[in-house]
């Protein structure tokens, strides 16, 4: 039997081995060194005592050794604990209408996707317009894209895999060698990344995002006027996105196998229109009505809820299907980040930060709009990008004031780009999976996502400067 | 009679791999077995991802799971017919088997269970850094077979 000796030196092996527990000894060590220290000129205690709890957090979101929610929960014990808010303030910043709306979506987009409306609408879509190998593509591309405009780009993601590996299966293609396979699954990526920034309900960050800023200033926006402050950056990344992804991997399938059989038999399988389709389809649709209508007057949270409700009072899903589709600890998440957010700006120490960090140095608002929304776009590519929110939003609220920016924009400039992953699979769940498929790898992934992401910081700062001030959000 | 195993996997197979295995099985007059290996950890990273940052509910990543699992199963099962096809054409002695777990117990048990004389398994090329730093699975069950283990890399 033929030994082999592991001749890497002893310190780096017990490194490796032990790197876990020295990993919480050294943020129990730093977190208790912040407290020791002299509190910096221009800051209070509750600031300081902020601060390193932030630094904290910010560790354990990016380093994933415990999960998101999890991490929040601490940021939840620690802000009272260290007396930055006191215990009343901290929960009561749970029942913010942000939170709230992000579960009355995930519920909706929970009953949309086992009604069975969403399958359907996919295999529909892709069997009409998926006729050409490239016409596949768009389709695919497309309807990622507008099935995030609706409901989580995350469930988009894991709801068309399946249908796309299938249709990669029938056309034989050979994983990560085939460059129409890549151009199948890094479409659907892409689609549900892009389509995701869209609208409020593309994933939980915006509302996110606006929930920190109502909290902190007292402002917020509106379902439309999101919408239309960011759907040109969202034409451009698609019109982009897709002439970058042919063009890297250009189609190498003759024209056309049959994938309109295949698709049409799924959709036979699905059989006809059932009434919860059609129920839950006008509940949805209402719904959407009602936050572009009614929004600013009801609130996005109410509408969100009032039509979860209804779902029930028409049987239209069971508390156990709706349990099976939502992941309760993003209230934790949401509501631990939003917590946080408040108490940094309540402290002071999210202005004290941004005068030390990006405020030191840069001279306008055209400079730090462009410094946080790379930023958001750098971090994003590494951490959950409901972290990149959580971290960067309390810092740009502090730095609005100290610019004269209104925070809106700021809000903006770190939500948008914080949805905009194109890179890593460890970004976002919708690249994991298409890299989990096998037709795509890792290098083909960041290859083309690295020009997407200049291209979406390009695209973002151009739209900021021209499109902004002619509907109102001059800087 | 001996047993050599050649380990598939999604990771990745290499034809030099299979073509030393024949070679080697025709040497000692040894029974081939292709083990292919459908590694959960892949889709439980996944899973993670989708609960963890996703916040997606069980229902979905467990049918997003579902799904490549059963790509990868059928993979599996064209990867051993390949290596079959190609074993029976040199008139060797061939086990076809595949495996639901976490690779590195399943090859261990495989050696255990066929009593395994060698072991060829395929891994992926590193850099010299992620090297240094961390040990493949391939680099694991190098040092925990009670057999000779024999690794080929591929791109």
């Amino acid at each position: 039997m033929k030994i082999e000796i592991d001749r890497r030196p002893l310190w780096l092996l017990l490194l490796l081995k032990g790197i876990r527990p020295l990993s919480f000894l050294g943020i129990a060590f730093v977190f208790w060194y912040l407290l020791s220290i002299p509190t910096p000129e221009g800051l209070t205690l509750a600031g300081r005592n902020a601060i390193a709890i932030f630094l904290v957090c910010l560790f354990l979101w990016v380093s994933n050794l415990i999960p998101l929610a999890v991490t929040s929960i601490l940021a939840i014990i620690m802000v009272p604990l260290f007396g930055v808010l006191t215990e009343r303030e901290t929960f009561a910043l749970f029942g913010n209408e942000a939170v709230f709306f992000i579960l009355g979506a995930f519920i909706l987009a929970g009953a949309v996707m086992h009604s069975g409306l969403s399958k359907r609408i996919a295999l529909s879509i892709m069997g009409r317009f998926g006729d050409s190998s490239r016409g596949l593509v768009r389709a695919i591309f497309l309807l990622a894209a507008i099935l995030s405009f609706f409901m989580s780009e995350h469930a988009v993601a894991a709801m068309l895999f399946p249908i796309v590996l299938e249709i990669a299966k029938g056309l034989k293609l050979r994983p990560g060698r085939s460059n129409y396979g890549k151009l199948l699954f890094i479409s659907l990526a892409w689609g549900c990344i892009i389509g995701g920034v869209a609208t409020f309900l593309g994933g939980a960050r915006v509302p996110l995002a606006v929930g920190i800023l109502k909290e902190t200033g007292g402002e917020t926006i509106g379902f439309i006027e999101y919408t239309v402050a960011v759907f040109p950056v969202v034409i451009i990344m698609l019109v982009v996105g897709y002439n970058v992804l042919v063009r890297l991997f250009p189609v190498d399938i003759p024209e056309m196998a049959d994938t309109g059989g295949l698709l049409s038999r799924r959709l036979q399988e699905l059989g006809k229109v059932s009434y919860n389709e059609y129920a839950v389809g006008t509940i949805m649709f209402v719904t959407v009505l009602a936050w572009v209508f009614l929004g600013g007057r009801l609130g996005l949270a109410i509408i969100a809820l009032t039509s979860v409700v209804v779902l029930f009072i028409f049987r239209l899903v069971r508390w156990k299907d709706i349990e099976e589709y939502v992941n309760w600890g993003i209230i934790l998440m949401y509501g631990g980040a939003i917590i946080l957010g408040t108490a940094l700006d309540k402290s002071g120490a999210a202005a004290w930060m941004a005068d030390q960090t990006i405020g030191a140095w840069a001279r306008t608002p055209w400079v730090v709009i462009a410094l946080l929304s790379l930023t958001a776009l750098v971090l994003t590519e590494g951490i959950s990008n409901v972290a990149v929110i959580a971290i960067l939003m309390p810092v740009g609220i502090g730095m609005a004031s100290k610019f004269g920016i209104d925070p809106v924009i700021i809000t903006f400039s770190i939500a948008v780009p914080a949805g905009l992953a194109f890179c890593l699979p460890m970004s976002t769940p919708a690249n994991a999976i298409s890299v989990s498929s096998n037709y795509v790898g890792v290098k083909d992934m960041a290859k083309a996502g690295i020009f997407m992401g200049i291209t979406a910081w390009i695209a973002f700062n151009i739209v900021a400067r021209v499109y902004w001030p002619i509907i109102g959000l001059g800087f | 009679m001996k047993n050599i195993i050649l380990i598939l996997s999604v990771s990745g197979t290499s034809d030099e791999a299979l073509e030393f295995a024949i070679k080697k099985a025709k040497e000692e007059s040894a029974k081939l077995t292709a083990l292919y290996v459908l590694d959960t950890g892949l889709t439980d990273e996944v899973f993670d991802r989708f609960t963890d940052i996703g916040f997606i509910g069980d229902k979905p990543s467990t049918q997003l799971t579902e799904a490549i699992i059963k790509e990868y199963r059928q993979r599996g099962y064209e990867e051993l017919g390949k290596v079959q096809i190609r074993v029976m054409e040199e008139g060797l002695e061939f086990n076809p088997m595949m495996v639901n777990g976490n690779f590195l117990e399943c090859v261990l048990n495989a050696i255990k269970k066929q009593e395994a004389d060698m072991v060829i398994a395929v891994r992926r090329k590193r850099s010299a850094f992620k090297r240094y730093f961390s040990q493949s699975v391939v680099d694991d069950l190098k040092e925990k077979a009670p057999c000779e283990v024999v690794m080929f890399e591929v791109e």
